[in-house]
């Protein structure tokens, strides 16, 4: 018997936080007598910054450390999972770690009966708006938490990892359990009681917000498995052909490539106020991936299905409020704002101040050796806004 | 597609620039990506007459996912060293091909790509072939001051103090990338004298600065050179959201000079020297950046002394550390 848990993280910004989960599985399964194996998803290095990542870890009670290892060793991706973790809600829209791949749903490795664990704010309830429905019943739990977000050199210590952990314990002692999690925690920091309690309380949580979901509850998610061309099917020289070059003004003018879309590495996207612009260009120049689209008007369209929401428009629009960053779990669809905008301005507007009030993107950031920075109006950098602009 | 005549006018303002894009959305760069929108601008102004040729790295990398890729000008893929050497080959075998007819004989870009392991370190020696040769071609290297492909490992480019997965800072060792950066654009334009332009730009300072020196060197035809400075918010660790800040505090601080060097003549095009606009501390520029988060006062009063060391000392700033003839 093979005990399989996935963990989704958000590339660089998670990746010690998921290889420590992943990593701290195994010392606590041996530390029970079992035999663990842990591993990142080996298709996702080189790792960019937000892009939809995984690692592994793999508990057994009778198999041998080699036959483990040899059963869950590199591989592309695992086929099912006892549970996956996800450690930020806004994944639930889909991932699409690389091309070909197509927006893929979250619960896809989910197998009946295997739990899908998220870190939110959220309820259930909620998050089963943006699930795909499975054929046959999973559960679902949440534990509550802020979205722990780190560098590549340095892990952000917030008890995520001490909560995930005990919530693992709590959905299938099979894995892990509690007392020896607990157990660990304390000998691994015995000056920290913190880190058990909240281990605990977060093994006590899942077990009261865990629930079932039925077959066919969730949302219709069409996902085929890509079919990548074979080796045969390359033009001469293992050529790959460009984008068709199409240029027109006006929404999706421009042509994109369409088989890495790849708007799933955003958990933030840009609500425009095209009321306040002033046409200076700069979120067009500024943005890295090509996103926005100039209509006839001189306003900037955005096609959200390739934003990675990296806030860079945000920072760069000189009008207050003009551009603003909003949590992506606000937003059903990726349709264009600009015709919505054309459609009906004061709508439009109303809808974009409320997505603004309820979801606007706030989150402390950890950088270097540890230091934190909680976003303000505009964004403290060491006691001082990081713009050089007065 | 029909034939267009490439344009190398300046750009006189944002709201001159091409709209169409030739390198388009859909590629795996990091957020907040500053070499994308390197690739990206040069491409653009470059127009679609244009081929380009790209060495092993981030930008290679991160835009050919399995069968998929951003780019809609032809691109090729060629060794991490070889960026120099496919250069020459590209633009050879245009000059071949219109002279023996089989193409029309008209005016096509060519212009290769490299990062600064691929371009600076390890394919040097490959750029300076290209750039003693009379071929039409340009080449450019974009600088995140680390191999940011293989989760950043330091280069002769990386600035000094900065941490990488090379040069962890330790308890006992807290600087251990202990070289100066490697002044790529300085030497090439100083040993090659056939090189008939070679610059230092950043994507997104000074506005459309790097957009027309792209310009600028096609005009000139070649060998050209182009060093650009692209901060990497995963490997200097700092949000997304500020990549195209941290470029400017680096430019403003002097630790990154940027000028252009045409038929012998440098100009700067932002000069920090004091009779200037002089400079801002390197404090600022560094304490940005989570990859000096370890660096004591003193060290970056030892990075400081050496940026006004290089500005007010040298003879020709920024480009040759060189101080003055020894009279005999």
């Amino acid at each position: 018997m093979i005990k399989r848990v996935e963990i989704n993280y958000r590339g660089i910004f998670q990746k010690n936080l998921g290889k420590k989960i992943g990593s701290d599985i195994v010392i606590i399964a041996s530390r029970m007598g079992r035999i663990g194996f842990s591993n990142g998803r080996y298709s996702d290095s080189p790792e960019r910054n937000g892009i939809p990542c995984k690692y592994f870890a793999f508990v057994s009670h009778d198999l041998s450390e080699e036959e483990l290892e040899a059963e869950c060793g590199a591989k592309l991706d695992i086929d099912q999972c006892d549970i996956s973790v996800v450690l930020d809600d806004t994944m639930l829209k889909g991932v699409e770690p690389w091309g070909w791949h197509g927006v893929r749903p979250i619960n896809e490795k989910v197998q009946p009966n295997g739990t899908l664990l998220v870190v939110t704010k959220r309820t259930p309830d909620e998050l089963l708006e943006f699930i795909a429905k499975k054929p046959y019943s999973w559960k679902l739990a949440t534990y509550s938490g802020d979205l722990s977000f780190g560098g590549l050199w340095v892990f952000r210590d917030d008890l995520t990892h001490e909560k995930t952990l005990g919530a693992v314990a709590g959905i299938d002692s099979d894995i892990i359990g509690i007392e020896a999690a607990e157990g660990y925690l304390r000998y691994k920091t015995p000056k920290e009681p913190a880190r058990a309690e909240a281990a605990r309380l977060a093994y006590e949580e899942v077990r009261k917000t865990v629930r079932t979901v039925k077959p066919g509850e969730g949302v219709e998610w069409k996902h085929e498995i890509p079919v990548l061309p074979k080796w045969f099917e390359f033009m001469e020289g293992a050529a790959v052909p460009a984008v068709k070059r199409e240029f027109s003004l006006g929404p999706k003018g421009q042509s994109r490539n369409e088989t890495f879309k790849r708007g799933t590495t955003k958990n933030q996207r840009p609500v425009v106020r095209f009321d306040l612009c002033t046409k200076c260009t700069l979120c067009w120049l500024e943005c890295p991936d090509q996103c926005f689209d100039q209509t006839d008007d001189g306003l900037y369209d955005i096609a959200y299905e390739y934003c990675t929401g990296c806030n860079k428009c945000a920072q760069a629009c000189p009008v207050k409020e003009c551009i603003v960053m909003v949590d992506e779990l606000q937003f059903t669809d990726d349709s264009s704002p600009w015709e919505a905008y054309k459609a009906n301005p004061e709508k439009y507007t109303e809808w974009a101040e409320d997505r603004k009030s309820t979801g606007r993107y706030i989150h402390p950031m950890v950088t270097g050796t540890g230091l934190e920075f909680l976003e303000g109006e505009l964004v403290p950098f060491g006691g001082k806004r990081a713009s050089p602009k007065k | 597609m029909a034939t267009e005549t490439i344009v190398y006018d300046k750009i006189k303002g944002v709201h001159k620039i091409p709209l169409e894009e030739f390198y388009t959305s859909g590629h795996r760069t990091c957020q907040g990506c500053e070499s994308a929108t390197t690739m990206r601008a040069f491409i653009k102004v470059a127009g679609p007459r244009t081929v380009v040729t790209g060495s092993t790295g981030c930008m290679y990398v991160a835009n050919t996912s399995y069968m998929t890729t951003p780019w809609i000008v032809p691109w090729m893929h060629t060794q991490l060293g070889a960026g120099g050497s496919s250069a020459i080959g590209m633009a050879a075998g245009l000059r071949a091909l219109k002279r023996k007819g089989k193409i029309k004989d008209e005016p096509i870009n060519a212009i290769a790509f490299c990062g600064d392991l691929g371009g600076g370190d390890m394919g040097l020696s490959g750029i300076s072939g290209a750039l003693q040769t009379d071929y039409d071609l340009l080449i450019i290297m974009y600088d995140n001051e680390s191999a940011a492909n293989t989760d950043i490992q330091a280069t002769g480019l990386s600035t000094y103090g900065a941490q990488t997965t090379f040069t962890p800072p330790g308890s006992k060792h807290r600087i251990m990338q202990k070289r100066w950066k490697k002044n790529v654009a300085g030497m090439l334009a100083v040993g090659h004298p056939t090189c008939k332009y070679v610059a230092t730009a950043c994507a997104t300072f000074p506005p459309l600065d790097y957009m027309n020196k792209v310009r600028k060197a096609l005009a000139v035809g070649g060998p050209t050179f182009i060093h650009t400075y692209d901060p990497c918010p995963k490997g200097w660790d700092f949000h997304p959201r500020y990549s195209h800040e941290i470029g400017e505090f680096g430019i403003k601080s002097g630790l990154y000079p940027l000028f252009e060097i045409i038929e012998g003549q440098v100009v700067y095009t932002y000069d920090c020297r004091k009779t200037a606009k002089g400079r801002t501390p390197v404090k600022e520029f560094l304490e940005a950046q989570g990859r000096f988060a370890h660096l004591i006062p003193e060290d970056v009063d030892y990075i400081q002394k050496r940026v006004d060391d290089m500005w007010e000392e040298w003879d020709i700033p920024g480009v040759a550390p060189i101080k003055g003839v020894l009279k005999a």
